[in-house]
C-alpha cells in the first residue's frame, strides 16, 4: 500500500443514504441515490464514477451541503453535515472563481470569511499560488486566465481555507484533452503534498483509475454503489507516460471501464 | 513620437480620439448655430419665434451679469444631487435585500417594473395634494424617479448572479452577510452603475418638470417664466444649459462609472 491510513477514524462517513426528489413534470419520485454506504479515509483520494444521471452529483451536492437529505447520515470527522461548512471544499465543474476579484483575492476568499489577519493571510495565498503553479497571475483577473488556469485557481482556493474534505465535481471535463492531463498530473502531485482526503467525481474512466486509490463505481438510476476497485499504485508513480505499462493501472481500468458499461447499457436500455 | 510604455501608448491613443471627437464636434456645433442663423433671418419676428444665437448668447451675458443664471442653476443641480442621491442611497440596499431571497425578488419584480414605468410626472399631481406647491414636492418626485430605475436594476442584477457563486462561498463558510456582501454586491455592480445612469438621468427631466409645475426658482423654472414673459431667448438658453449639462454630467461621471465596472470584470468582450 502506498499511503498508510488509519483505518480507526474515517474523515468522511455515509450510511444508508438516500436520496428521492419528485420529478420536475411528472410528479413522480425519482430515486437518485439508494442506500449509499461509504468511508474516506485520512489522506486518501477516493474516485466516482457512472453513467451520466446515476446520481454522482447528487452525492456530492449533498455532502457539500447544498442540497438537504432526509434518508440516511452523512458526516465529517464525526459531525453531522447540516449545510454548507468550511470543513468541506468544493471544486465546481464551471469554474465559479468571482470574476470581480483578482486571482489572489480569490484564494484568499476562505481565509477572508474566517477572518485571518491580512499577514498571514497574504503568506498562505502566496504558498497555495505556487503549489498550484499561479505565480506571476496572483494580480490577473479570471477572464484574463485560460480554463486549465481557472481550475488551478479553484482548486488553490479550495486547498487554501483548509477542508477536512476535498469535494470534486468532475473539475476536469471542460478543458481540452492536453491540459486535463496535465491537471491530472498536477492534482496526483497536490494530493502527495498536501495529503488531503479527497472525494473525485469523474465520467472518464482512465482518470478515475489514474487519480483514486480507490474507485466506486456507480450502478445506473436508482444510484446504488455497484462496487468498489482498489488501485494500489504508489502516487510518486502516477505518471501518465509510465500508464501504459503498469499492470496495476491497466487491470483496475479495464474492471472499472467493463463496470461502468454494464451500466451504460441499463441506462440506455430505459 | 514612438509610443513606448504601455500607458503612454494608451495616452497617447485618447489623445488622437479626442482630436477626431474634438474636430467633429466643432463642425457638428457650427454648423448648427450657421442653420439656426439662418433659419432665425429668414422669418418674421425671430424675437418671439426663434431668436438667433447671437441674441441667446447677449442674454445669458445679461442673465449672467444679474446673477439669476448661476442662482438657478445651482438650485436646480443641488435638487438633483439631494433628490438623487437619496434615491440612490435607499433604492441600492432595498434592490439589494429583496434579492436575497428568490421568492420575494420574483414577487417584488413585477411590482417594481410597475413603478418604474409610471413616471415623476404622472406621480405630480398627488404629491401636489398631499405637499402643496413645495419644494418637498419637487424633492419627493425626483426621490421617486430615481428610486425606481435603481432598485429594479439592482434586483435584476441580483437575480442575474450565477448561482454556482452564491453556493462557492457558501462551502467556504460565507454566512448570508458575507454572502452578500463578498458575492451579491460585487455581482450587482455593474447592474448598479447601469441603475445609477439611468436614476439620474430620469432624475434630470424630473427635476426640469418639477420646477415647472410647483413653480420653485431652477432652470426649469426658467424656461417656464420665458414663456409668459415672451422671453424666448431665456426659454432657448434654458434648454441648452438642460442638454449640455447632461452631457457633461453622463461623459465625464456616470459612462466611465459604467465601462469601468463592466470592463474590469471582463463581463463585457471589447
Amino acid at each position: 500500500m502506498g499511503l498508510s491510513m488509519n483505518k480507526l477514524t474515517p474523515k468522511l462517513v455515509v450510511e444508508g443514504l438516500c436520496h428521492h426528489y419528485p420529478d420536475e413534470y411528472t410528479g413522480e419520485s425519482v430515486h437518485a441515490l439508494e442506500d449509499i454506504n461509504l468511508e474516506l479515509y485520512e489522506g486518501e483520494l477516493v474516485s466516482v464514477v457512472g453513467p451520466s444521471g446515476c446520481g454522482k452529483s447528487t452525492l456530492l451536492n449533498i455532502l457539500a451541503g447544498l442540497l438537504p437529505y432526509k434518508v440516511g447520515k452523512a458526516s465529517v470527522d464525526g459531525e453531522l453535515i447540516q449545510g454548507p461548512g468550511p470543513d468541506r471544499g468544493v471544486v465546481f465543474q464551471e469554474h465559479a472563481i468571482l470574476p470581480w476579484r483578482t486571482v489572489a483575492k480569490n484564494i484568499g476568499h476562505g481565509l477572508e470569511i474566517k477572518k485571518i489577519p491580512e499577514v498571514e493571510r497574504i503568506q498562505r495565498v502566496q504558498d497555495f499560488i505556487d503549489l498550484v503553479g499561479l505565480s506571476g497571475f496572483e494580480d490577473k483577473y479570471p477572464h484574463e486566465l485560460s480554463g486549465g488556469m481557472k481550475q488551478r485557481c479553484q482548486v488553490a482556493r479550495t486547498l487554501c481555507a483548509d477542508p477536512v474534505v476535498m469535494l470534486m465535481d468532475e473539475p476536469f471535463a471542460a478543458v481540452d484533452a492536453q491540459t486535463r492531463i496535465t491537471l491530472q498530473e498536477e492534482l496526483n502531485r497536490i494530493a502527495m503534498a498536501t495529503r488531503k482526503t479527497i472525494l473525485f467525481i469523474t465520467h472518464a474512466v482512465d482518470e478515475a483509475a489514474f487519480l483514486g486509490d480507490r474507485c466506486v463505481v456507480f450502478s445506473a438510476r436508482p444510484g446504488q454503489l455497484k462496487e468498489i476497485v482498489t488501485i494500489d499504485i504508489p502516487r510518486e508513480k502516477r505518471i501518465w507516460a509510465d500508464m501504459n505499462n503498469n499492470d496495476v493501472f491497466k487491470t483496475a481500468r479495464d474492471r472499472i471501464l467493463k463496470s461502468v458499461r454494464e451500466e451504460v447499457l441499463v441506462a440506455t436500455e430505459e | 513620437m514612438q509610443p513606448r510604455s504601455k500607458l503612454e501608448k494608451f495616452i497617447w491613443s485618447l489623445q488622437q480620439l479626442m482630436k477626431i471627437d474634438a474636430m467633429n464636434l466643432v463642425i457638428l456645433v457650427i454648423v448648427t448655430l450657421i442653420g439656426w442663423s439662418i433659419i432665425s433671418e429668414s422669418i418674421d419676428n425671430p424675437g418671439r419665434y426663434l431668436p438667433s444665437p447671437v441674441a441667446v448668447a447677449l442674454s445669458s451675458v445679461d442673465m449672467l451679469v444679474k446673477g439669476l443664471l448661476p442662482s438657478y442653476f445651482s438650485d436646480t443641480l443641488v435638487r438633483l444631487i439631494v433628490g438623487s442621491a437619496i434615491g440612490l442611497v435607499a433604492g441600492i440596499p432595498f434592490g439589494l435585500i429583496l434579492g436575497l431571497n428568490r421568492t420575494v425578488a420574483d414577487m417584488f419584480h413585477p411590482m417594481l417594473n410597475f413603478f418604474q414605468s409610471v413616471s415623476g410626472i404622472a406621480i405630480f399631481p398627488i404629491i401636489v395634494i398631499w405637499y402643496g406647491n413645495s419644494d418637498t414636492t419637487v424633492l419627493i418626485v425626483i426621490v421617486y424617479t430615481s428610486f425606481f430605475p435603481i432598485a429594479f436594476n439592482v434586483l435584476s442584477g441580483v437575480r442575474e448572479i450565477p448561482l454556482r457563486y452564491i453556493n462557492a462561498a457558501r462551502t467556504l463558510g460565507a454566512s448570508r452577510y458575507q454572502v452578500t456582501k463578498d458575492v451579491l454586491f460585487p455581482g450587482a455592480m455593474p447592474h448598479i452603475a447601469t441603475g445609477t445612469r439611468l436614476s439620474i438621468g430620469f432624475a434630470w427631466r424630473a427635476v426640469i418638470a418639477g420646477e415647472m409645475l410647483a413653480g420653485r426658482q431652477g432652470l426649469g423654472w426658467m424656461i417656464f417664466t420665458g414663456q409668459d414673459s415672451d422671453k424666448t431667448t431665456e426659454i432657448i438658453l434654458g434648454m441648452v444649459m438642460i442638454g449640455f449639462t447632461w452631457i457633461i454630467l453622463d461623459h465625464y461621471l456616470l459612462r466611465p462609472l459604467e465601462e469601468s465596472t463592466i470592463e474590469r470584470w471582463g463581463l463585457v468582450q471589447r
